[in-house]
């Protein structure tokens, strides 16, 4: 899991200059191209972004400098903050449901079971799947009027109620349920190999010292894997920040605004109402919330890596 | 990975607490799996199901009945975008655009990684930094500077503007997976080889490349799926005829005023659905092994 | 076979009209969001005509949420390859002719003497600033209440509701005999909709300085706050619970099977119902929707195609085409009869070929323009721009489905929210 130390300098070769320069200078030009593309498209993109939020833009992009007042009127919406309100319960919730369920299914099939490939494949199919196709059926199957709730009322329990999407307490909790079941194959994955790398040794000692499995796993295995749960922890929650489509499937926002979601109120805004300002305000306002998760996990790398290099 | 058939947790405990634990891991797995597939046992048996049936006994029922009309009807005859050709084109505009884009993004992103992992120069690791962030960005902000790009380039409404953007968006992972990766050949490996007087070129043909299919893997899977299934660009930067199979799905889910014909709109998410599924099934084992290699480090 | 003939016809005529003045190839490609259904087959008739007629059809159907096809529409401006056509409505038609985009199409408008046969109440919609840079295709109503015959004959039910008073007496027998009175499914748009009725039946100039004018201190008045009283009296005890997440159809279905006895709903369920095998204005009886002002009125909504400028001649000459067909009486009858609404075009004759509810339609409009009673739909953007017609029907679909929220919270909350806007 170390990252290895930067290589040192080229061998002096004797060949001749000609051909060191080109060796320093060839794998620069080649990046060069990458380099570009992706520097437009980070920060150029951005910074428009970021200039269009202050101007007075409405139907088309214009570049008149108006100042903060979108972010005042965005942060006065009603919807807006139901919507960044979602965010945050929804992050939570999706993102431990995941990670619960990611582990538990990953330590179960750590147990030398039968046909592991097939559990694993039967766990990991969700995420090839698109949030389009996962929205449209799961909300066929949340349906009380045909789905599972008409399927348990046919079965003979009449008061059976299942109408999650149709509530708008319970929306929400519906769109996490179908996160959960999408992503968390993905989690069981990581968590599967990073068991699966934890020093044979350790776990040989443990048991001769007689400890029991449930304390192998709490006490080793999984404090062992403490990097890959970061990487997941960031991984889901840039997914869950940027949860526009699955719900657009699932409930498209509602009942009423009840599930309306931060990227979900920056299209509307920008492409169905004409107020690309402020639509633009709410985007950079997703950015911030992407950068309070990415943030420290940037700085938590290069603390981790320095850490490492001393010992 | 060898190394795990020696251990088996639950050895610890004795016989009979062990096949009573045993017995309870695949019931709880079981019961996840069960959750797990019911989705698409649910659109799979109704694909096969006629429409008053599925009215009658609710979408998630055994069939009594069975055609395959609604593929037939899905995949050739289902009138959407004004055009009475199902989804087969939809479909093969896909491919034209899935196929050349995952094969680019990834062979920019094994040179990239190559590149980032093996020859370092002062403030590679900060440019690998920023690279990174493009993994993060979301399709929202994106989409009106693209069309600007598009509009300049003359690609509005081509596939290859399409390829473009997934391209360039998708260079930030192929990058990311590839060179954490390759971080793990040693470095002696590509310094002998230089002392040998292999090139930039040589090394990545003959050392890098022989490693890479793992991490090859994962990265085409990835792209694949991820193209294939994206859907705000496919809508918007596409017209007419050269619209992709997400244009034409999201139009079968949200139709409005008119009846839900379960049993074609079934075939349809399937049919849809099968390309990025049928990678997966194939390619699933290389792919966490890759996954975990290449993507976590 | 006649409407195969008069299609035959039309064409011929049209392809004669333009025969002398195309030396390019007349070609188009319309951004529309009628991806499925009997929609898209009705925008099929168009590029029928419109092929007949000479011209090279080419549709972008983008299906799913309205922000979509503007998404496509706002790329492609910004791309500098802004569509011919568009299918565009209401305010937005004047916001984007204000971004100078639009084409002019006012030499073919006088030739063929569009302000003497389009709908008075279109023409401010059409021509913004004065000049036609826009097509209207129909005129839908809004303000239609259906009704299940025998649901109301079990019900004792004579006739349909006049004012809202008859409507909430009528609900009170339905309910006695164990129906749902009003069938309903919750969406923003059907909320909104049902919500534009009441308030257009209780208080016209409410409507009017609300909902047209968007006047904050209306939107708060005691007259808002009796409208949300009504609907929260419709919302609790006329429909049933199942309203949210309910399909479109199912909504129409429980109404004409009979589960339910009324539904309010605009007139493209005359296509729905006809497409399911039901006879509207025989065993669906089709009304005005209440009004407690004892006229006769109309909430009008109106589908229209945008040109927008182009530089390649053929694309040109395919608009004048294009406008020309939409306009035709030929085209009004036939996209007209398959989806429910009536023709912009005054002059066509309704007598053959349109179903009962249709005519009684034409003669409504006729009769709400003399009475000065005639308005334009809030619910489907014929008024207010985006951003206040969103953040009302925000609050009226918050209202719906939030049992605990009162009628006078809801009326601050949907004025606050437009005032926030401003």
């Amino acid at each position: 899991m170390s990252e290895t130390i930067p290589m040192a300098p080229p061998a002096p070769q004797r060949k001749g200059r000609l051909r060191d320069r080109a060796a320093t200078w060839l794998p620069i030009a080649v990046l060069g191209p990458s380099l570009f593309a992706t520097f437009v498209y980070v920060f150029v993109f951005t910074g428009w972004t970021l200039y269009i939020s202050l101007s007075n833009s409405s139907l088309l992009p214009s570049y008149e400098f108006v100042g903060f007042e979108h972010y005042a009127s965005l942060w006065e919406n009603r919807r807006w903050n139901v919507a960044y309100t979602n965010l945050f319960i929804f992050s939570v919730l999706y993102v431990i449901g995941t990670m619960v369920v990611g582990l538990l299914l990953a330590i179960l099939i750590d147990q030398r079971v039968r046909a592991e490939s097939v559990w694993r494949t039967i766990y990991l199919y969700p995420l090839a799947v698109s949030f389009v196709v996962t929205g449209t059926v799961w909300s066929w199957l949340y349906s009380p009027t045909s789905g599972i709730e008409f399927l348990v009322r046919g079965l003979g329990f009449e008061s059976f109620t299942f109408a999650w999407t149709t509530s708008r307490e319970l929306a929400l909790y519906a769109i996490v349920l179908t996160g959960v079941w999408q992503a968390s194959g993905f989690a069981m994955a990581l968590f599967l190999a990073g068991l699966r790398s934890v020093d044979q040794d350790l776990i040989k000692a443990a048991q001769i010292d007689g400890a029991s499995m449930f304390r192998i796993y709490r006490r080793i295995m999984i404090p062992a894997i403490g990097p890959i749960f970061i990487a997941v922890l960031v991984v889901l929650l840039q997914f869950a920040i940027k949860t526009f489509d699955l719900a657009i499937a699932l409930t498209g926002g509602g009942p009423g605004i009840a599930t309306t979601f931060p990227a979900i109120y920056v299209y509307d805004l920008m492409f169905q109402r004409g107020q690309i300002a402020e639509g633009a305000a709410a985007a950079i306002m997703i950015l911030l919330a992407l950068a309070v998760v990415l943030v420290p996990y940037s700085l938590w790398r290069v603390w981790r890596r320095r850490f490492e290099l001393q010992i | 990975m060898t190394a795990v058939a020696a251990y088996d947790p639950l050895a610890t405990a004795g016989a009979w607490r062990r096949s009573r634990a045993k017995i309870g891991v695949y019931v709880v797995l079981g019961i996840f799996a069960a959750w797990y597939l019911l989705p698409l046992f649910v659109v799979i048996l109704n694909s096969f199901r006629d429409l008053p049936e599925i009215a009658e006994n609710g979408l998630i029922a055994l069939p009594r009945s069975f055609s395959f009309s609604a593929w037939g009807e899905a995949w050739s005859s289902f009138c959407v975008g004004g055009t009475c050709e199902g989804m087969q084109r939809n479909f093969y505009n896909s491919l034209m655009m899935t196929i050349p884009a995952t094969i680019i993004s990834t062979a920019f992103g094994a040179v990239n990684g190559y590149i980032l992992s093996k020859w370092r120069f002062r403030g590679s690791e900060w440019l690998f930094g920023a690279m990174t962030l493009g993994v993060f960005m979301p399709g929202q902000i994106a989409l009106m500077p693209w069309a600007f790009i598009l509009g300049n380039l003359g690609l509005t409404n081509t596939i290859s503007g399409l390829v473009l953007i997934h391209v360039v968006q998708g260079i930030s992972f192929t990058t990311l997976f590839c060179r954490n990766y390759y971080l793990s050949i040693p470095d002696d490996l590509i310094k002998a080889a230089r002392i040998d007087g292999a090139g930039f070129w040589r090394i990545f043909r003959r050392i890098i490349l022989p490693l890479s299919p793992p991490i090859l893997i994962v990265t085409v899977i990835w792209q694949f799926t991820g193209i294939w299934n994206e859907f705000l660009y496919a809508v918007v930067f596409s017209s007419g005829r050269g619209q992709p199979i997400t244009a034409a799905l999201i139009a079968l889910s949200t139709n409005g005023t008119n009846v839900r014909t379960y049993d074609v709109m079934s075939a349809a998410v399937l049919i849809g659905a099968l390309p990025p599924l049928l990678i997966y099934f194939f390619g699933g084992r290389y792919f966490i092994r890759g996954l975990t290699q290449g993507a976590i480090k | 076979m006649r409407k195969c003939a008069t299609l035959a016809a039309g064409a011929a005529v049209l392809a004669l009209a333009f025969a002398g003045t195309a030396n390019a190839q007349p070609k188009t490609n319309m951004l529309h969001q009628w991806a499925t259904g009997s929609d898209a087959a009705a925008i099929a008739k168009l590029g029928e005509m419109f092929t007949a007629a000479g011209g090279v059809w080419e549709q972008t159907a983008i299906a799913g949420h309205t922000a979509n096809t503007l998404a496509k529409l706002r790329a492609d401006v910004v791309a500098g390859n802004a569509p011919p056509a568009v299918q565009l409505k209401g305010p937005e038609i004047a916001e984007w002719n204000a971004t100078g985009g639009t084409a002019n199409l006012d030499e073919l408008a006088a030739e063929e003497k569009w302000d003497e046969v389009v709908a008075p109440e279109l023409l401010p919609v059409m021509k913004p600033t004065g000049n036609w840079v826009a097509a209207p295709m129909n005129i839908h109503r809004i303000n239609w209440i259906w009704a299940n015959k025998s649901v109301l004959d079990a019900a004792g039910i004579t006739e349909l509701p006049k004012t809202w008073a008859d409507f909430n007496a009528d609900c009170e027998k339905v309910i006695a005999i164990g129906k749902t009175c009003l069938a309903h499914m919750s969406a923003d748009w059907t909320d909104a909709t049902t919500f534009e009725v009441v308030v257009y039946g209780q208080d016209i100039d409410l409507f009017r300085k609300a909902f047209v004018e968007g006047d904050i201190d209306a939107l708060r008045s005691p007259g808002m706050v009796k409208a949300f009283e009504q609907m929260r009296l419709m919302v609790s005890k006329y429909m049933d619970p199942a309203i949210a997440g309910r399909d479109y159809d199912t909504a129409s279905n429980m109404m004409a099977n009979g589960d339910a006895a009324f539904f309010i709903m605009g007139d493209w369920e005359i296509g729905v119902l006809l497409a399911a095998g039901f006879k509207p204005g025989e065993d669906i009886l089709c009304g005005q929707a209440p009004t407690d002002w004892g006229q006769a009125g109309f909430i009008l909504n109106s589908d229209s195609v945008v040109f927008f400028k182009q530089k390649d001649p053929d694309y040109i000459e395919g608009q004048k085409l294009l406008a020309s067909t939409i306009l035709s009486p030929e085209f009004q009858t036939i996209f007209n009869q398959a989806k429910g609404s009536i023709p912009a075009r005054l002059d066509v004759d309704l007598s053959s070929g349109f179903n009962p509810c249709q005519q009684v339609s034409q003669k409504d409009l006729q009769a709400s323009i003399a009475a000065g009673t005639l308005v334009r739909s809030m619910a489907h953007n014929m008024t207010v721009l985006q951003k206040y017609r969103g953040a009302m029907m925000e609050t009226i679909t918050e209202f719906v489905n939030s049992p605990d929220m009162s009628p006078e919270e809801a009326a601050n909350v949907m004025a606050d929210a437009v005032e926030a806007q401003m």
